[in-house]
């Protein structure tokens, strides 16, 4: 047989995908639902999102709302915590409680035939948690102990200490999830059940189920297990947005490290119709996959790092633009300079042949992303969360492919803004400063991680 | 059960490729997955890691694909991709809408036929500085990260295929040269060490006739000749500190017990749920809920082709000592041995395993790479219904037995403690 091989093979026919049925419904009580049809396999997952993230901690209670997460399903009706979880493990049901920023997700993912028996564990756990003392003390000292843990961990040190600083303390999106221990230290019982009782409310509350249901007969299910859930506020916060500023260098000391986590960013504007698919486009270009023009530069070029990724951040109230990667001590300031480099580079503009890449990709993965059954719960939470319109899904493509590339151009110029940078270095301090006082920027501070949250 | 009967169609070319075909047209995605039967447990002494930075080399391009259009490629068309390695073999995959299935054939043929006159020392050096990063990032500069390692090492006795991590050590990722690198690919690419998967949504003929056009005409080498299983048990138990910039003391325990597959392998997975997979399982229980002793614990049976050992990991509380936590730990399994597991636990447990094998069909990918590693074992690549019976066979005293045979024997216990702090 003759083979061709220095040609790529041409692609074959135009495939077949459809999205997957779905109907939005609002119940009576308040709450919206996705019903999603799934019917490969015999599993259900449902997912119930709670308007109800850490940014709604109350200052001096930094914490509480995933402290509350933790403790919703430690004992609920009939059955204390340990029962609790024995029975969802007993009918091999995955379940947890999941606690960010923004919002609070309880998701289930069961085999269709113990669904029902798990959907009533589920909704005990949201109707009647016990809260108890004995209980909420444990979650609390796990909480703080985890805390300490975490300042093992040079990544998330990164991570924590860069949305400090982007976001300034009167932003509660500047810390962290898991809360700070002085707060935590306030905390007491009382809190999380008030915290529980605001929030945990069907008009605050929406809920995608994925799977070969009846959609009839799951909503009358929902209706009539939730129907003495007591009505409450839908919460909503806005920030102020589009701060500038200045460029700095906080450099954050990690015994003994071999490597500095870098950190590069700066606020960006909330999610918008307007330039999310540019953007979309021009991050996979600049630093969304192995072939981006940072992975190529610092990995496969310099040999800097094992991997190296920008993205636009979403959050509900605020967004930023940041690069994520670890070097090797001795390449801080040049993997730094790259960087800078190649955010200079990129505002000057794409060619037609990036730009064309990426929208194939981003096009063609595009059924991917209903593969599973949480991925799909995924896709429509995220529909949710960010209200994004009924037919998001529908025209995704078409607003893909739209986009021109003076439109992504004139984004990047003003979207991706390298003077006024915030750069986190965490890693050896002695040795990273001996390679930064060469780089011409206005402030390098020298930060205890410590203390960043105290004062 | 008739959900796991994956039907595949198996047979092997000429040059002795092994070919694996599941179709399954309920979406328009086809995963290609291929295993080359070679890990780190092939490597010596003095070039560890060379298993895994080959499989770097692999994305490096090859003869009719030039340096980074292999991921440009599958990524442009819509797809993902990967490869891994372990201690026994190393696999690639990719994933994409189906009428791109010659595609990933065309590349991963070019990459086992063509790859040699492609590299160079450019690439390897460039190579070489990302898996030291990813070693770096992954390991050392981790907390707990070397903890693997130093335990693998003291388990098993010098020379032994398991002794070392994948990633190796950083001098011998430091010292290979373009030789050793081709070298091993002659050795160990070929096609009649390797088997090809492919998933999803495509027509029987025309795979079949796409997978003879761009891998019948490699040629094979001579027959690899695998390593004898290496036997090594513990001489005497072994207790090692070592000081690491953490804030709590951590624990591990390992004790040798058997191969993949082999008997006891299913019970001794059961125990380790048993013993720490869930919030109602005997050691979390204990531990970390009533004497808040330990902040995580974890177990687990660790099986390849060559070995096995069964591992409990305990994070320490702050103030609370790592004698107490293996004092609770050795009494819950003396419970188990005395007293026995609950017909509730043992159901529990099944329950757990087999929506997990349900779950599991869910992603192509994962699918595909579970045919090739049931192939792999027992040259049957269906054998989902096979493996879950494993575990449906299991009783009580099973359960028991495997604690009182394994978990008794000398045992190594490493703790991991915050430097400047006295070992416990």
């Amino acid at each position: 047989m003759e083979v061709r091989r220095d040609k790529r093979p041409a692609t074959g026919n135009e495939i077949k995908f459809s999205l997957p049925g779905h109907i939005k419904h609002s119940l009576k009580n308040g709450a919206e639902i996705y019903l999603v049809k799934k019917t490969d396999l015999p599993i259900a997952r449902i997912n119930f999102i709670i308007n109800s993230g850490s940014k709604f901690d109350p200052k001096s209670k930094y914490g509480l709302s995933n402290l509350t997460a933790m403790c919703i399903d430690e004992g609920a009706g009939e059955l204390d915590a340990l029962q609790l979880s024995d029975e969802f493990d007993y009918l091999g049901a995955h379940f947890s409680v999941h606690s960010d920023s923004d919002i609070t997700i309880l998701s289930l993912q069961t085999l269709s035939e113990n669904f029902n028996t798990a959907l009533n564990l589920l909704s005990s756990v949201i109707l009647s948690p016990h809260f108890k003392e004995n209980d909420f003390l444990r979650e609390k000292r796990k909480v703080q102990t985890r805390i300490e843990q975490l300042k093992d961990e040079p990544d998330y040190i990164a991570n924590s200490a860069f949305e400090f600083f982007l976001f300034g303390k009167q932003n509660p999106y500047a810390f962290p999830v898991i809360g700070i221990n002085d707060a935590l230290n306030g905390i007491e019982i009382s809190d999380v059940k008030e915290f529980y009782k605001s929030f945990f409310n069907p008009q605050n509350t929406s809920i995608v189920a994925v799977g070969n249901f009846e959609d009839e007969k799951l909503i009358s299910r929902i209706e009539s297990t939730f129907q003495d859930w007591i009505k409450g506020n839908n919460f909503s916060m806005e920030f102020p947005t589009g701060r500038k500023k200045d460029p700095k260098i906080c450099v954050i000391h990690k015994q003994d490290a071999v490597q500095t986590e870098i950190r590069i960013g700066h606020l960006s504007e909330i999610r918008n119709d307007k330039d999310y698919f540019q953007k979309q486009l021009l991050n996979l270009i600049l630093g969304g996959q192995f072939s981006s023009r940072l992975n190529l530069n610092l990995r496969e070029k310099h040999g800097y790092t094992y991997g190296i990724s920008s993205r636009f951040n979403y959050l509900k109230n605020d967004a930023y633009f940041s690069v994520s990667t670890s070097v090797n001590t001795e390449n801080t300031l040049g993997a730094t300079d790259e960087i800078l480099n190649e955010l200079t580079k990129v505002r000057e503009g794409i060619t037609e042949e990036e730009l064309a890449f990426a929208k194939s990709s981003i096009s063609r993965r595009f059924p991917l992303n209903f593969e599973t059954y949480s991925q799909t719960a995924s896709n429509f939470s995220s529909k949710i969360i960010h209200n994004l319109a009924d037919d998001y899904f529908e025209t995704f493509l078409s607003k893909i492919l739209n986009v021109e590339i003076e439109d992504v151009n004139t984004v990047a110029a003003k979207s991706i803004v390298p003077d006024s940078a915030l750069i986190v270095l965490c890693g050896d301090e002695k040795k990273i400063l001996e390679q930064i006082n060469s780089l011409s920027f206005s402030e390098v501070a020298v930060v205890n991680y410590d203390q960043i949250y105290s004062g | 059960m008739l959900l796991l009967d994956i039907k595949c169609e198996k047979y092997s070319l000429p040059n002795g490729l092994e070919v694996i075909l599941h179709k399954n047209n309920s979406f328009p995605l086809v995963a290609v997955n291929l295993w080359y039967k070679v890990g780190s447990a092939q490597e010596e002494k003095g070039k560890t890691g060379l298993a895994h930075l080959f499989e770097h080399m692999m994305f490096q391009g090859s003869e009719h694909v030039p340096k980074e259009m292999h991921f440009k490629l599958i990524q442009e068309a819509g797809g993902t991709l990967n490869g891994s390695t372990s201690f026994d073999r190393t696999n690639y995959f990719e994933k994409l809408p189906s009428n791109e299935l010659e595609l990933a054939l065309w590349l991963e043929s070019d990459r086992m036929g063509f790859l040699l006159n492609s590299l160079d020392q450019d690439k390897l050096d460039n190579q070489k500085n990302v898996v030291y990063n990813e070693r770096l990032e992954r390991y050392d500069n981790q907390p707990y990260g070397l903890a693997w390692e130093i335990l693998i090492s003291n388990l098993y006795p010098e020379g032994h295929p398991y002794s070392w991590s994948t990633i190796g050590y950083l001098n011998d990722i430091k010292n290979y040269n373009l030789e050793d690198v081709k070298n091993f690919f002659r050795k160990y690419y070929s096609p009649n060490n390797a088997s090809l998967v492919v998933a999803g949504d495509f027509d029987l003929n025309t795979a079949k006739n796409l997978i003879a056009k761009y891998f019948e005409s490699i040629q094979s080498n001579s027959k690899v000749k695998h390593i004898s299983t290496a036997e090594g048990k513990l001489k005497s138990s072994k207790k090692i500190t070592h000081h690491d910039n953490v804030q709590l003391e951590r624990l591990y325990l390992a004790w040798h017990t058997v191969r993949a597959f082999q008997e006891d392998d299913s019970s001794l997975d059961i125990l380790s749920d048993i013993l720490a997979g869930s919030k109602n399982s005997r050691l979390y229980k204990k531990l970390v809920f009533e004497l808040e002793i330990a902040q995580d614990i974890y177990a687990m049976q660790f099986s390849g082709r060559y070995a096995g050992h069964f591992m409990i990991v305990a994070t320490a509380k702050p103030g609370k000592s790592l004698e107490q936590i293996n004092n609770a730990i050795e009494a819950e399994i003396e419970s188990i041995i005395n007293n026995g597991i609950t017909k509730r636990e043992l159901q529990k447990s099944k329950n757990g395993i087999k929506s997990s094998f349900i779950y599991s069909l869910q992603n192509l990918d994962t699918l595909a790479d579970h045919l090739n590693l049931y192939n792999f074992y027992f040259g049957k690549p269906n054998s989902f219904m096979f493996d879950l019976e494993r575990y449906n066979s299991i009783n009580e005293n099973d359960v028991e037995h495997a604690a009182a045979k394994y978990l008794k024997a000398n045992c190594v216990e490493l703790s991991i403690v915050p430097k400047g702090k006295n070992g416990s």
